[in-house]
C-alpha cells in the first residue's frame, strides 16, 4: 500500500470522500478523529506494516502527517 | 484424567438496548456505524432488582431443566463475577442455597471478567483431576450495566449482562478434554478497564459520584466503568496472537488442525482484525455477539451454544478457546468437544 493509498484508508476512517486528505490537515480540525477512528488508525498500521502503535503516541498527532510517521507510511 | 463440558445453558435479562435506541440517544453514531464497529445489535439489561446471582439461577435452572444434571448431583460451585451480590458472603455460597445443591458441596466466587471463563475452566480441569470434586457447576454473571453511565457511548454500545451455566465432569474417553491450558496476567493495565469506587481503596461517596464529561462527549463518575479503547486493543493485538501460538506449540498442533475458534467476544471489529492478523478463515470463526453484547465472563459459553445451533460445533470438534480482558488477564485453551450442546 503506497501513502496515497493509505491516506484514503484514513480518509475512510474519518467518513471523509476518498482523496480528500493530503497530509498537512489538523487533527482538530475532524470532530471523527475520537477513540473509536483511533483503534481503525491502529488496525490498519498493523495491517499495512505489522506496526504496533502506542495509543499515547497517536494522541499526541497533531496532524495527518504525523499520523502517516507514528505508522511508518512516510520518513 | 481431564475435565470435559457436558452441557451449557445460558440466561439473558428481558429488558433489551438495542443499537436503534443508542443512534437515537447519541446522534452523531448512526446505526450503521454501531453496527460496523461493534457487531451488535441488540443488548439485554438486568432490571435494578435484579443481581448477578438471579441472572445464574435462572442460567442453572435452564441446565437442570434440560436434564443433563441434578442439583443434587452438584459438588462444586464455582461463580465468575466481578458485580456479585454483595462483598460478603460469596454469591456462590447464596446460590448453593437457591438451586438446592447439597451443603456438602463447596462453593466460591473469583473476580474475572473476560478471561473468566478460561480460568473457571482451569479450575474445574485441577478440580476433578485432584479429585477434590467429580461434577462441577461453572458459573458466570454479569451485571455490568449496573456500571454503565447513560451517557458514556464508550461502553454501553458494547455490553450487555447475562448469566451462563457450564456443567463439567471427568472426561470418560481418552480424547474428549480441556486443556492444556496457557494464562497470562499484566497489571501494569489496570486503570485502562476500571471502575475506581466502590472498593475498599476508594468508597463510593458523592465525590466519586462527581460526573466528568471527557474529549470525546462521553459522561462518567469514579463509581462507572471506564474503559480506554485504544489501550485495550493495543492490549489485544500484544497478547491475543502470541497467546494462540504458544497454546499451539504446547499442544503440538498446528492452526490448521483446530476445527472452530472461539474468541471472548469483545466486539466485532476487534474479532474481524484478530481473525484475520492470525489467517484463521472466517468459517472457523465464531462471531456470536449480534444478540446480546459483550457479556464479559459469558461470551465463551454463549457463543459455544450458538456455534452449536449454527452447525459449526460438532463432536470431535478440536476447539480453541481464548478470553482475554480487564486486569489485564488472558488465557486459553483446547476443548476437544465429545458433546452435542444443543
Amino acid at each position: 500500500m503506497d501513502r496515497d493509498q493509505f491516506l484514503k484508508c484514513v480518509d475512510e476512517i474519518l467518513e471523509l470522500t476518498p482523496g480528500t486528505l493530503q497530509g498537512s490537515e489538523q487533527l482538530d480540525d475532524y470532530p471523527l478523529w475520537d477513540s473509536t477512528a483511533m483503534i481503525s488508525f491502529m488496525a490498519l498500521a498493523d495491517s499495512h506494516n505489522g506496526t504496533r502503535l502506542s495509543p499515547r503516541e497517536l494522541g499526541a498527532c497533531q496532524t495527518v502527517s504525523d499520523l502517516l510517521r507514528l505508522a511508518r507510511v512516510e520518513p | 484424567m481431564h475435565a470435559a463440558i457436558r452441557a451449557i445453558e445460558y440466561f439473558v435479562p428481558g429488558n433489551l438496548l438495542t443499537t436503534g435506541d443508542l443512534a437515537a440517544r447519541f446522534p452523531d453514531w448512526s446505526v450503521a456505524k454501531i453496527d460496523a464497529k461493534t457487531g451488535i445489535q441488540c443488548r439485554h439489561l438486568a432490571s435494578p432488582e435484579q443481581c448477578a446471582s438471579d441472572l445464574a439461577v435462572a442460567a442453572a435452572q435452564k441446565l437442570f431443566a434440560s436434564g443433563a444434571s441434578r442439583p443434587e448431583e452438584i459438588d462444586y460451585i464455582l461463580l465468575c463475577t466481578q458485580s456479585p451480590d454483595y462483598f460478603l458472603p460469596t454469591t456462590a455460597c447464596l446460590l448453593q442455597s437457591r438451586l438446592g445443591i447439597p451443603t456438602t458441596a463447596g462453593a466460591l466466587d473469583f473476580n474475572l471478567g473476560c478471561s473468566g471463563y478460561i480460568y473457571g475452566l482451569g479450575l474445574a480441569e485441577a478440580l476433578i483431576c485432584s479429585g477434590q470434586a467429580s461434577r462441577i457447576l461453572l458459573l458466570t454473571a454479569e451485571t455490568y450495566s449496573k456500571f454503565l453511565h447513560p451517557q458514556d457511548r464508550s461502553v454501553r454500545t458494547i455490553f450487555g449482562d447475562a448469566a451462563a451455566a457450564t456443567l463439567l465432569s471427568a472426561a470418560d474417553t481418552g480424547d474428549a478434554r480441556l486443556g492444556p491450558f496457557v494464562y497470562g496476567t499484566d497489571g501494569e493495565g489496570a486503570p485502562n478497564l476500571i471502575v475506581r469506587a466502590g472498593g475498599m481503596r476508594l468508597r463510593g461517596s458523592p465525590d466519586t459520584a462527581v460526573e466528568h464529561l471527557d474529549e470525546q462527549g462521553n459522561l462518567r463518575s469514579s463509581d462507572h466503568l471506564f474503559m480506554n479503547g485504544p489501550e485495550i486493543f493495543n492490549f489485544t493485538l500484544s497478547v491475543v496472537p502470541s497467546t494462540v501460538q504458544r497454546l499451539l506449540e504446547i499442544s503440538e498442533i498446528t492452526l490448521d488442525q483446530v476445527d472452530l475458534f472461539v474468541f471472548h467476544q469483545a466486539n466485532r471489529y476487534m474479532l474481524d482484525h484478530l481473525r484475520k492478523r492470525l489467517a484463521i478463515p472466517a468459517e472457523k470463526f465464531v462471531m456470536a455477539m449480534q444478540d446480546c453484547g459483550n457479556t464479559v465472563s459469558s461470551t465463551i459459553p454463549i457463543a459455544l451454544k450458538y456455534a452449536a445451533a449454527q452447525g459449526q460445533l460438532r463432536p470431535a470438534s478440536v476447539v480453541m478457546l481464548v478470553g482475554f480482558g480487564v486486569g489485564y488477564s488472558w488465557g486459553a485453551t483446547l476443548w476437544r468437544c465429545d458433546t452435542a450442546l444443543d
